[in-house]
Formats: structure tokens, sequence, C-alpha cells
């Protein structure tokens, strides 16, 4: 079986005069532990590997992508990319980068993580399953508790001179709790991702999952007040989601984006500043390259409140007249667009103690819903529901739910108060507590 | 795609140390998408996907294993993966592979992949024409064109061999319209289990003309009021609704992890007794539709709800077992990598005996909702939160200004018991449902209805 930079080469050999031709080849193998009532519920095994083509032929972008290819079928997947681009418009901007030397990203591959045999994984399932059910005596049932991990690769060729690969490792858990108390049921989330098995803590993931749910139970519809709010990183993460597609340049440029004509404005409170880095080491998204071979980087994109600019790929910078911050974001299936790499809000210097003090009399929000549906990334604008729990004399109090929090987002940013020194990453986002300003929860 | 002599040896490996039985699912899937941005054909793309994955079930755990590499070695290697999860004894055996006959066809008549490319992007420029029709206050269309053909061949150690081949079409268009500081985005995009001859039926300038005109409304929309109010959801939009907060809980996966709020209540009248619902993956090519399930069990309909009595549970292979029951065709997985789980096909509420102009007229106060923008539900709660990407205030008994910002928040039993008023103005729509990291094609529908109160959740006073 030829390597993934093999096929990759096959496919740039097979350019045609005149024609730019990128290939990227992507492989993973992902092993997936569900544990259930003290068994191993399913366990799952994957081998997977494609590649995709670029051509861009007098401005005219194709793309065509294969499962498993062969160097032939490799060929064939140049040829039918060929046939797209041909009846594609004229662009200008589709462009392929020319090779930059790429600084080598130590850490990004454990061999221990690699070496582990199914038979040391099963049991970090079965184990987390048997203390979250056994922790709390409200919470005997889980609805999923899975472990994962994956060990994968990319490589790129170009006729430009691009030629990099590199290797990867990492896990997961997920756990959600159930807890029952007088014939109410609450759930609790937990996750944590990582490089290997050991930074993992999965004990404490456990703990997390049991006392999110445990505490909800009981929770009221609270009436509408206006209050502090302190954002629990996972309800914080959900915001920064929606927050990041207005700081791709891509939206700037298609007219999605809020934060157009804002650079160089205060778009946040000065405590708030917003990172991009691939290079993050303890961040999920770090690699060496990008997905067109651009070196990773570093980028500031809200500086203490500040807005810096934009993250772009190969395309996005050239017609916005500047330089890739290598963010093209992609899988072997399609071109590439533009995404974050790590995106992490810079910690602040609360603990979560101080935080509680100074949010006295608010409601730390656990979960946020409807996110993606309810916020308008375009205007800004989200209504959301909320569930959490009331703040008194510093410490957490009685469960809320059903409550609804309207707002927009550069209304949020500019409300931020403080921030929690703990980062805490879902996937690739990176977020510790966010202490806003009086904001309204609608109950009844 | 395979011989059967293969598939049973591959099904014999995958019961080497017993098991209740294993299966083998080969699947090839050739698609190409057009997309057109800003008035430009942004990308072309063709792909080929193809892999198999091997399951053995036992109990309701299993093993499953899966490759894109279709040869004997990494098919016998896959099996033996999936094998390495079972320890309960002995080689299971493998039955005669027979064929089954589907217990109903979605007819294609226009072969999409035969369609030439210069067509579809012919299509995405007609959707883009149109849209910018509509007005100047239209600053961005994109439109975007895909088929597929998905062929499937499911081998099981009890007998169960079935090919399928199922072809997807779907074009949607989304437009932003701006006036002023305000911007507002519209979306449509009509689905189909269905040959090229469905883009016929729906053409694209329709499709277009229904995104740009909802962006273009949204434009006057004012911020939605908060607080307990009637809602009206137009046709299709309950459906929408019943989907996320009523179907999901009813899913036998979440409901044997006892994480349903309907768990162990099979009898009970736990919605209106005016509504009805039934899951149905044999509607004539509706994009939830198909011959066979992704286990090879038959398309089938099944009641859910009865006069507000709740009937039955959405079933897969593993779970329909453990219950003793034959499955109920709602084992489905996204693709060859993923492991079926209980989804749904086409899920609906009934007709009922009102009319959409009988139920406004008779609203005083509350809101009418004729585009969700999708939602969230917690199955183990009922609490579910939904996006209003198209609404208006109804003022006595009349649909007025739009508003925007809306949320519908609530708890599936109290909502679903609220329901009033159905009409008899049925219609579905096409979506992707994500679960457990996968998603399929589904269809929700249902007539107008009003729910007499429910939480909206909105910036307006």
């Amino acid at each position: 079986m030829p390597d993934l930079l093999e096929l990759c080469a096959a496919a740039v050999e097979a350019a045609e005069g005149g024609e730019h031709v990128e290939a990227f080849g992507e492989e993973r193998s992902t092993t997936s532990v569900e544990a259930h009532r003290g068994e191993v519920e399913g366990l799952t095994f994957a081998e997977s590997r494609g590649v995709g083509v670029r051509v861009i032929a007098d401005g005219r972008l194709g793309y065509a992508h294969a499962a498993d290819p062969s160097i032939d079928e490799v060929r064939a997947t140049v040829a039918r990319a060929r046939e797209n681009a041909a009846v594609a418009s004229p662009d200008p901007f589709n462009a392929l980068p020319t090779a930059e030397p790429i600084e080598p990203l130590d850490g990004l591959f454990s061999e221990a993580l690699a070496g582990m045999s199914t038979d040391q994984k099963v049991p970090i399932a079965l184990e987390m399953e048997r203390a979250a059910t056994t922790m709390d005596p409200r919470v005997g049932k889980t609805e999923s508790v899975r472990y994962g991990d994956a060990v994968g690769g990319a490589a790129i060729a170009s006729t430009e001179g691009v030629r990099v690969e590199y290797r990867a490792t990492g896990c997961w858990v997920v756990v959600v709790t159930l807890a029952e108390q007088d014939g109410d049921t609450q759930t609790g989330f937990a996750y944590r991702i990582a490089r290997t098995v050991e930074e993992l803590d999965h004990e404490s993931v456990v703990a997390e999952a049991v006392e999110r749910a445990a505490r909800m139970l009981g929770a009221t519809k609270p009436a509408t007040d206006r209050v502090p709010v302190l954002l629990d990183p996972v309800a914080a993460s959900s915001f920064l989601g929606v927050l990041s597609d207005g700081l791709s340049a891509e939206s700037v440029q298609k007219q999605r984006s809020l934060f157009a004509p804002l650079v160089g404005e205060p778009v946040a409170a000065d405590v708030f500043t917003l990172v991009d880095d691939g290079r993050w080491l303890d961040g999920p998204g770090a690699a060496p390259f990008d997905g067109e071979g651009v070196p990773t980087r570093r980028t500031e994109l809200v500086s203490t409140g500040v807005l810096q600019g934009f993250l772009h790929n190969t395309y996005t910078a050239l017609r916005g007249g500047t330089s890739s911050t290598g963010n093209a974001v992609r899988g072997y299936r399609s071109s590439p667009g533009v995404g974050t790499t790590n995106l992490f809000v810079e910690p602040g210097d609360r603990s979560l103690e101080q935080l509680l003090r100074e949010a006295e009399g608010g409601v730390l929000v656990q979960d946020v819903s409807g996110v993606h549906s309810g916020a308008n990334p375009i205007s800004g604008e989200f209504s959301v529901g909320a569930t959490g729990l009331r703040i008194s004399g510093g410490a957490l109090g009685e469960p809320v739910r059903e409550m609804t929090i309207a707002s927009t987002i550069p209304e949020m940013l500019r409300s931020v108060v403080a921030l929690g020194n703990e980062l805490r990453w879902f996937s690739s986002i990176g977020v510790p507590h966010v202490l806003l300003g009086e904001m309204t929860l609608a109950g009844v | 795609m395979l011989d059967r002599d293969l598939a049973a040896e591959v099904l014999r490996a995958a019961r080497a140390r017993g098991g209740a039985f294993a299966e083998l699912f080969v699947e090839e899937r050739l698609g190409i998408s057009v997309r057109l941005d800003d008035g430009k054909i942004e990308e072309v793309t063709t792909g080929l996907d193809r892999g198999a994955g091997v399951r053995v079930g036992h109990g309701t755990s299993y093993g499953y294993a899966y490759s894109n590499r279709l040869d004997r070695d990494a098919l016998l290697h896959a099996a033996e993966a999936a094998a390495a999860s079972v320890s309960d004894g002995g080689p299971g055996s493998v039955v005669d592979l027979r064929s089954l006959e589907p217990p109903v066809v979605h007819p294609s008549l226009v072969d999409a992949s035969a369609v030439p490319t210069e067509r579809k992007v012919a299509w995405v420029r007609e959707a883009d024409d149109s849209a910018r029709g509509l007005g100047p206050e239209i600053r961005q269309v994109s439109a975007t064109y895909a088929d597929s053909v998905q062929r499937l061949l499911i081998a099981t150690s009890d007998g169960r061999w079935v090919e399928e081949t199922r072809p997807r079409v779907r074009l949607s268009v989304s437009a932003v319209a701006g006036r002023d500081d305000t911007i507002q985005t519209g979306f449509h995009g009509p689905a189909g289990l269905a040959g090229a001859e469905f883009i016929e039926a729906n053409p694209p300038s329709s499709t277009a003309e229904v995104a740009a005109r909802r962006a273009i409304t949204m434009l006057d929309a004012v911020p939605a009021p908060a607080g307990e109010t009637a809602v009206v959801l137009a046709p299709g939009m309950g459906g929408v609704l019943f989907h996320e907060a009523v179907g999901h809980p009813l899913e036998a996966d979440i409901v044997d992890k006892e994480a349903s709020v309907y768990r162990g209540r099979i009898g009970e009248r736990l919605a209106a007794e005016i509504l009805s619902g039934v899951d149905d993956a044999t509607v004539p090519n509706a994009w939830g539709s198909f011959s066979f399930d992704d286990e090879g069990a038959p398309a089938q309909r099944t009641v859910l709800f009865e006069d507000g009595v709740l009937r039955g549970w959405l079933y897969d292979r593993l779970r329909a077992e453990k219950d003793g029951v034959p499955s109920s065709g709602n084992g489905r997985r996204q693709s060859y990598a993923h492991p079926p789980i209980p989804r749904m096909t086409n899920t609906y509420i009934l007709n009922g005996s009102s009319t959409p102009e009988a139920i406004l007229a008779d609203t005083e106060r509350g809101v009418l909702v004729t585009a969700l923008a999708g939602g969230q539900t917690n199955p183990a709660t009922g609490d579910f939160v939904f996006g209003c990407a198209e609404a208006y205030l109804i003022e006595r008994g009349e649909a007025t200004r739009p508003v925007r910002g809306a949320n519908l928040i609530g708890r599936a039993i109290e909502v679903m018991s609220h329901v009033d008023a159905i009409a008899a103005d049925f219609d579905i729509w096409p979506g992707i449902c994500g679960k457990d990291g996968q998603g399929v094609p589904v269809g929700s529908g249902s007539p107008t209805l009003r729910i007499s109160r429910i939480t909206v959740g909105g910036t307006g006073a």
C-alpha cells in the first residue's frame, strides 16, 4: 500500500501544462469504547484514508476526492477535478500557496497512546461508568460513557513545491450522567481531550459529570430578573463557537460578519483577549501546518478588547491583499475553508471562588441550548435557553431552569467583567469561566 | 458489490467467538455538488466513497469495525476486530444468504449522475437570478445543488441479503437581505429520495424565491415579545418540533438507557387527544425514506401517538431483540463508518379537521411561526429550545408584523398536551438529523397547528 505522501505526489505528477494541482491525504485509526451498566456496550474500530485533489486551471477551481485510492485511482481523481474546474467560474484569487519551510512541532504524537492495546482501553470506560454510578446516591445511571482515541496523519503535495506530512494522536472521554430524585431527572455532561491517557485525568471528568447532574435536581423556573451572569466554560464555549464564524475572513468577504468594519476598534471589554494558535500544544487543534501546507502560527484576534484582524487561508489572503494566517481548515472530502486551529480566550486572574464572590446575587449558567439555532451570526442577536444555579454568599445555591437569555454577541463581549484563571478545552475551543455584568434572565 | 461466498466467509469470521448475530454492511457512494456563491460557480466537487463495516451483536452490546478497503484481507481483518469484543463461546453459524424483496420502492425516473454538470450549473444560476430578482435588498445569495447515489449491500448471519440503491437530490438556497444596518437571512432547501426529476418538480427559481422573500420579510421584523403565548405553527413546522421534542425520546436506545422522559409510559395519554403521529419510511420518494433500513429490516410505518396516547418506540435490531419484539425498521447509520442506532425516518403529525384560516382567526394574540431554524432537546427531561427563522405576531386573529429573535422553549409532554387545534394542510420538510455524531436525512411533517401556550424567548417587551 503506497504511503500518503506517495499518493499525493502521484496526483501532482498527473498535472497537465499550466495546471496547479494539490493533493491532500488523510488517514486515521480510531477506537471507541462505550460502557453501560457495568459492561462494554460498544466497541468500534476504524481505519480510513482518503485523498482530495484541487485542480486550478485558468483561475477555475475543481475538486474531487476518493476513499482509499490506488495510484491509478488518484490519477482518475485528478481527471475528475479537472472536468469540474472546466465548468466553474474563473476567480483571480484561486491559487495554491508556494512552499514555505515548516518548523516541526514535537509532542503531537504519543508512541504510548499509539501502542495501547484495546485491553488497556476497555477498563478506562468501565471504570468511569462504575465511578459515575456509585459516587452519589442520586446518580445511579449514565446516558453515555465513552472513551475514544485516534492515531492519524495528513500529507500534502502540490505543483508549487509543497511536500509535507505529520502524524498526531489524541484521546478523549465523554460522560453524561443521569440524576434522579422525586420524579425529577437531570443530566450532567463532562468532557476532556488530551494527547495521552495520563493527561485525560478521567476520574475528575466523572466527578464533574456527577456533580453537574446532581446539583440541578429540583431546578425551578425563576422569575425574570436582571442579575450578574457567570458563564461556566461549557456555556461560554458555545458562544465562542458562534463568535469564531464572524472572525473568519471568508465571512467578512462574503459580508456575513458583523465584525467586518471594526478592525482597530474596541469590540470587547479590556480584559478580553482572543487568540488562535495552531502551535499551542495543549490545544487539540495543534499542527505544524494547515490544510494547504502553510505553517501555523499565533494570531491575536482581539487584544485587550480591540479587534486586530481576521483569520485567513490562501484564497482570502490573496483577495484581502494580505498573507495567510495558516487557517486553512479541511478534511479530504472538501477544499480548504477558513477555520480556527486552537481558539482560546486568554485566561484571567480570578479563581472560581473570587468569581463567585463577585457575582453575588447572580446566576452561574451551567448550560445553554439552542445557541446554533438561536444566534444570528450576522446580526449577532441571540436568544438561548439556559440552566444554572443561583449564586449567594459566594457559593452556589438553588438550581434554576427554563430561563432564556436574549442579547447580542457585541453586547455580551462588552459586558465581560472578569475571567477565570483556568482554561478548559472543548474540542479545539479553549475558555475559562467568564463573568458578565448584569443581563436579563427571562423566566416566568 | 461483493459475491455471496465472500460475504458468508466474512460473517463466519465475525462469529468466530459467538455473539447473537453478525452483519456486513458494504457501501459505495458517488456524488457531486455544485456551489454558487457571490454570483460565481465557486466550486464543483465530485466524490467517491466506499467501505464496509462488520458488526457482531451480543445482547445490547456490539463490536464494530470498518475499513474503506473492500478486499478480502481487509474485510476479514475487520471481522476479526469486531469479533474480538465477544467471548461467549464457540463459533456461531451463518445461514444461507437469501435476497429479500423490498416492501416499497421509491422510483427514480431520471438518473441524476447522467445529467451533464453544465445542467446542474444552470440550475444554481437560475436560483441566483431568481433570488436577486426579488429586489435590491438581496445582497448575497448562495445556492448549492447536490446529488448522490448510495449503493448498499447488507448481509447477516441469519440469512438476510439486501441490496438497495438510494439516489438523493437537493437544491438549497441561502439569501442575505440588507437595508441600512439591518441584515437578515433566509434559507430554503427541498430535497428528495429521487432522481433529477425532483428538480423539475421543485424548480430552483421557486426555491430561491422562498429563501429570498424570507430574508426580505425579516428586514421589517421587530424584536419578538418574551413570555407565554399561543403559537401557531405553519405546515411542516409542527413536525420539526415533534421530531426533536417527541421523536428523539422515543428512540429505543434512549428509552433503554432510561434517559427518555417517555420511558415506561406506553398506553398513557401524553399529548392532546386530537394529536396522532407516526414515523414512516414508506412515504414515496421522501427525503427520509428507504426500502430497507441500514440493518436490512423492511421500511414500515410506525404509530407513535394515537389520539394523544403513546403507542410505540422506534427500534433498531439490538434494542428490538432485547425487548423481544420485531425491529420497527429504524436502524440507520450515516455511512459504513458508523454502527447503526435507532433513528427517525419521516416523522409526522397527522392531519386534523380544522383549517389554517380558522385557527388563525380564533387566535386573539400570539406568534405564527412559518420557519423554524432548528433546535435542541434533552430527551431525559423533555426540555427543548427552537429558534424561529421566520415568524409573525398574531394580533386579533391576523398575522401582522414579522418578529425576529424568537425562541420556543418548553417541555415535550406539556407542550404536546397544549396542542388545541390541527388543520388538514399537511406538508413535510427535509433535514439532516444529528445524533451521536451521525447525520442522516429525515423528513418532518405536520399540518398547521396551534399550541395554546408556550414560552417564547425574545428580546422585545
